[in-house]
């Protein structure tokens, strides 16, 4: 008992004069009343009823219109991935080193190979199997060439995991390569890259 | 007295007498006491001790190169620097491997090498496993401070190999493979400071295809066309195997990886081996293609199978069987009485009982590892590049190394070998019996020998074997006296004697160089596992039309891994199991890529044997024939730190029961006329190795052949031989010479490289046309 007092002197509590409860019907009834035609309702409202205006009447609006519409992503995000085109020439950009393939660490890349026709290595197969794939960006980080990279398709809701995973779906189509942009998540070239480039030497 | 003195030898610890400490080397290497041979050379003797001294040209099997620098070591006490990969270690020298100043140099070295080298690590086949990237990495090149004029260099295709100059370091080891190894000398180096480069001397003809270049190739310069940029090196499993091609049994590795995306069952990629201490030819190398890929276990087939396995009398097979398959086909003779036929190697089990007879030894008594130290070599009674390439390397290296005098006895000479021959001794076909009666009298005559042999040596009739034989005995007295002096004496024989009409005889007469003259005699297995089944099987040679099985040979139900069978076998790369090779070495070799089917272990379950796997026989391979109860996954594939063979274990020669009785020599046969020599060509062996020499469905012979039967070029003749008839395209050669034409045996699946009878054929042309 001695213990509990020393802790409530200790602990300071004060008691607030909250005036007495509503007794009556009729007391409940004047409370109710003088809450609901207080101004401060209107105080808290007051974003509401804006942005009710500018909606209505302005036309400005901050709902996404989704599917319509989407978000901006940041490119840092990492979603399903691309692989990108050269823009000279509207090649594809993987060579084929096959280190995206070595790196994945849930071992989800498959690749295949060919000695083409021009003595050139051509990617004759390549696939993502993303039921495993953990989206951990190691893929675009080791490519040598920025070839693949992570896209903003985050909607990876499909009938078959199969749907997103050929080369041919993440390679930019060639119609769009005017839109293609370059991408600047983990694996891309810093802002000041160039300044770490250093002079070959050259016999001619 | 045994001193202190441990030498590790071939991955075992021998104990060195003090009196034979003279032969061994005590030097000092980075604070590390080493002890190697008298003669090795201070990295061998690195290597040997596990200290790593950085390389870049060296290449183990062949003589130093010393073009990179590299291996430079210090020498306390003296000045200067030595190349460690050619300097002979003296005792008691102190060396460095590693200072500043060493580091500093290779480093630079490194640099000269990365000169105008084309940054396409992304794409080369090399990457992963590349000399240059690792060394470049190792010396911490990050930058690039010299550079040349950059000269054209285009990518050439030779066969089966593709040559890239841009991406060569002028190392040489490609050269030196293909002229001390493989015997070919097909690659030169142009000199030209940065324009250097490797140039083919034979683009048109195509060489030996052997792939010894490519696989000895530090860079991405000398890459397999077939394989290029189809997968990186390290997506690839390596599995440990033993070619099945012939009976050298090389190691090697198949690489395997899933087909492609969409296919993930695994196919073989290439081939590779430990190319620092072994080789192998183009066969090996080349086609691995040979499983039979998509069998299922077809339940009716198999019943189909045990009911024909009721009702036959014989098993008729091919030699390209395991050890194990063949004791399991030895116990069901046992259990079913089934009579075994292989005619691969029952002649061979008869010569080497003969031979035994004499030589009082279970095996003959040579390897190739002496072979290769040989410096006076007999080829007898084989083409021997054709029959074994392997043979073959190790009389070049015998010949580059210890400037061998090679004496090749032969009805038809043979081009492929002109470079390391110093002798050809030319005989009348079918005259072997005589030959090897002259041989032996001219080398053992001076000896003391036993009452029997001297016997046998006084009734010949020299002047008349001369004769027939058409060996001169003026080129047979060029001969002993080429040999006198030298040290190490081997004796090749092959498959043209095996099946000779008189091959015991002929083998009675071999043994005696064995015994009287300490030769290294090698008598090479005429097919891959040949030796292995004439020491498991006891085969028999009455083959009456009963009703047969037949397994890779055509039966009345036929068991096999390729062509039309009744029930689907695995083949050689799909199966495990051990291989008994020319060196007389049980080796093993694994499961490259699955098999579906039924194996023949299998069969012989449901017929009343009871073991679980194939490879529970190894153990049980029988003993008196020299084999270990050694377990399968005990078996060690790899090579010594020196690079000697020490994969499996070697079969235990037995003393047998010596006879010596020889038979007088019969008339030798006459063979006038069109003959046919069954020989497969070039890398061709069995029907597994077709498909890479598609041409083979001709007869080759000389002008003088064409005329003689009456044929052109071009022309299909048809002829027949035990039984058989075979179809072929006649081929004028101009580079042939004489009456004998070549063909090969194995056109088909199911057929058999080597013959129940003697290697020749008489020809003659019929009046329908045909010749027979
Ligand atoms: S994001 Fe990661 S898990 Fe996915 S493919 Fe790339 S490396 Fe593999
Ligand atoms: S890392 Fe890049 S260039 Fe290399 S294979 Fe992958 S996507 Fe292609
Ligand atoms: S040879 Fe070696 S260093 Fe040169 S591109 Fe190929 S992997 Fe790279
Ligand atoms: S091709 Fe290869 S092995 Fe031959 S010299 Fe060039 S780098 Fe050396
Ligand atoms: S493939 Fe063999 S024979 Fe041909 S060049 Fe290369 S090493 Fe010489
Ligand atoms: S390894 Fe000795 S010089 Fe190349």
């Amino acid at each position: 008992m001695n213990g509990d007092v020393e802790m409530n002197e200790k602990q300071r509590y004060i008691t607030l004069d909250l005036g007495g409860a509503p007794m009556t019907p009729w007391c409940r009834f004047k409370r109710v009343v003088k809450r609901t035609f207080r101004i401060e309702l209107f105080i808290g409202l007051w974003v509401t009823i804006r942005e009710m205006f500018k909606t209505l009447f302005m036309g400005k609006s901050h709902t996404t219109k989704y599917p319509f519409e989407k978000m901006p992503i940041s490119s840092r995000y990492r979603a399903i991935h691309d692989m990108l085109r050269l823009l000279e020439s509207g090649h594809y950009r993987c060579i084929g080193c096959g280190l995206c393939e070595k790196i994945c660490i849930s071992n989800c890349i498959a690749m295949e190979t060919r000695y083409d026709e021009n003595q050139r290595k051509e990617v004759s197969g390549y696939t993502i199997n993303f039921g495993r794939c953990i989206f951990c960006g190691y893929c675009a980080e080791v490519c040598p060439e920025l070839a693949i990279v992570h896209g903003a398709r985050y909607e990876t809701a499909s009938e078959q995991r199969a749907s997103f995973s050929l080369f041919e779906d993440m390679l930019t189509p060639i119609d769009k390569l005017k839109e293609q942009k370059e991408f600047e998540g983990y694996g891309a070239p810093s802002p000041w890259a160039d300044k770490n480039i250093k002079k070959t030497p050259l016999a001619y | 007295m045994y001193a202190m003195l441990l030498y590790i030898d071939g991955g075992g610890v021998v104990m060195v007498k003090k009196s034979d400490m003279a032969q061994y080397v005590n030097i000092t290497i980075d604070g590390k006491n080493c002890i190697g041979k008298q003669g090795d050379t201070i990295l061998q003797i690195a290597r040997a001790n596990d200290v790593y001294i950085p390389t870049l040209c060296y290449l183990s099997k062949v003589k130093p190169i010393a073009s990179c620098r590299m291996c430079l070591v210090e020498i306390q006490g003296s000045e200067g620097v030595v190349l460690s990969c050619q300097e002979r270690a003296v005792e008691g020298t102190v060396i460095t491997t590693d200072s500043k100043m060493l580091y500093k140099h290779r480093q630079n070295i490194m640099k000269l090498f990365g000169v105008n080298h084309p940054l396409e690590c992304g794409v080369c086949d090399k990457s992963g496993e590349c000399d240059l990237q690792n060394k470049t990495l190792e010396f911490d090149v990050a930058t690039q401070n010299f550079c040349a004029k950059e000269s054209d260099k285009k990518v050439e295709n030779w066969g089966f190999i593709s040559y890239d100059p841009s991406l060569c370091i002028v190392c040489e080891k490609c050269v030196r493979i293909c002229n001390e190894i493989v015997g070919e000398s097909i690659l030169e180096v142009a000199v030209g400071g940065y324009k250097s480069r490797i140039i083919n001397t034979n683009k048109e003809a195509d060489c030996s295809n052997c792939g010894e270049c490519m696989a000895v190739c530090p860079v991405g310069a000398l890459t397999n066309s077939e394989f290029k940029y189809s997968s990186n090196a390290w997506e690839l499993e390596r599995i440990p195997a033993t070619c099945v091609h012939c009976s050298s049994g090389c190691p090697l590795y198949y690489e395997v990886k899933p087909s492609s995306t969409a296919n993930r069952e695994e196919s073989i990629y290439r081939v590779t081996n430990p190319f620092e201490f072994s080789s192998l030819c183009g066969a090996g190398r080349f086609a691995y293609d040979f499983a039979n890929k998509d069998a299922k276990k077809d339940k009716e087939a198999f019943t189909r199978a045990l009911k024909a396995f009721e009702g036959a009398k014989s098993i008729r097979f091919s030699a390209n069987i395991t050890n194990e398959e063949a004791l399991i086909l030895q116990k069901l003779k046992e259990k079913k009485g089934y009579k075994l036929i292989c005619d691969e190697a029952r002649n061979y089990q008869k010569f080497l009982a003969a031979y035994s007879m004499v030589s009082g030894k279970s095996l003959y008594s040579g390897d190739l590892a002496t072979l290769k130290d040989s410096d006076a070599i007999i080829i007898f009674g084989t083409r021997i590049n054709d029959d074994n390439p392997m043979v073959k390397y190790h009389i070049s290296m015998a010949s580059k190394w210890h400037r061998a005098r090679v004496a090749y006895l032969h009805p038809m000479e043979d081009v492929s070998m002109s470079k390391i021959v110093t002798q050809f001794i030319k005989y009348e076909v079918g005259s072997e019996e005589g030959v090897v009666a002259l041989l032996a009298n001219a080398f053992l005559s001076d000896l003391r020998l036993s009452d029997a042999v001297k016997e046998y040596l006084e009734s010949l009739d020299v002047g008349n074997l001369s004769a027939e034989s058409n060996v001169g005995e003026e080129e047979l007295e060029g001969l002993v006296n080429s040999f006198e002096k030298k040290n190490t004496f081997s004796f090749v024989i092959g498959a043209d004697l095996y099946a000779h009409p008189r091959a015991q005889e002929i083998a009675k007469v071999l043994a005696l160089f064995e015994k009287y003259l300490d030769c290294n005699v090698i008598l090479t297995p005429p097919a891959s596992n040949a030796l292995g089944v004439a020491l498991i099987c006891n085969l028999d040679d009455e083959d009456v039309n009963e009703q047969s099985i037949g397994y890779n040979v055509k039966g009345d139900f036929t068991l096999g891994s390729l062509g039309e069978v009744d029930l689907d076998m695995p083949a050689l790369n799909q199966q495990e199991g051990t291989l008994t090779t020319i060196d007389k070495r049980v080796v093993a070799t694994h499961v490259a890529l699955p098999f579906g089917g039924y194996v023949l272990n299998d069969i012989a379950n449901a017929l009343g044997l009871e073991t679980e796997y194939t490879i529970d026989y190894t153990k049980e391979l029988p003993k008196r024939s020299g084999y270990k109860a050694v377990e399968f996954d005990t078996l060690n594939h790899e090579f010594s730190k020196e690079g000697n063979d020490i994969r499996g274990y070697l079969l235990e020669t037995k003393d047998v029961k010596i006879d010596e009785i020889f038979e007088e020599i019969e008339e030798l046969p006459a063979y006038d006329g069109g003959v046919v020599y069954w020989c497969n060509e070039g890398i061709h062996f069995t029907y597994n190795t077709l498909y890479k020499y598609p041409a083979s469905k001709y007869l080759k012979g000389s002008k003088q052949f064409a005329v003689a039967m009456k044929i052109s070029d071009g022309e299909e003749l048809i002829f027949e031989n035990e039984k058989r008839q075979y179809r072929r395209i006649f081929k004028l050669d101009e580079t042939m010479k004489g009456t004998i034409a070549i063909t090969s045996s194995v056109t088909e699946p199911l057929e058999v490289s080597s013959f129940k009878n003697y290697r020749y054929t008489l020809m003659k042309l019929q009046e329908d046309g045909v010749i027979r």
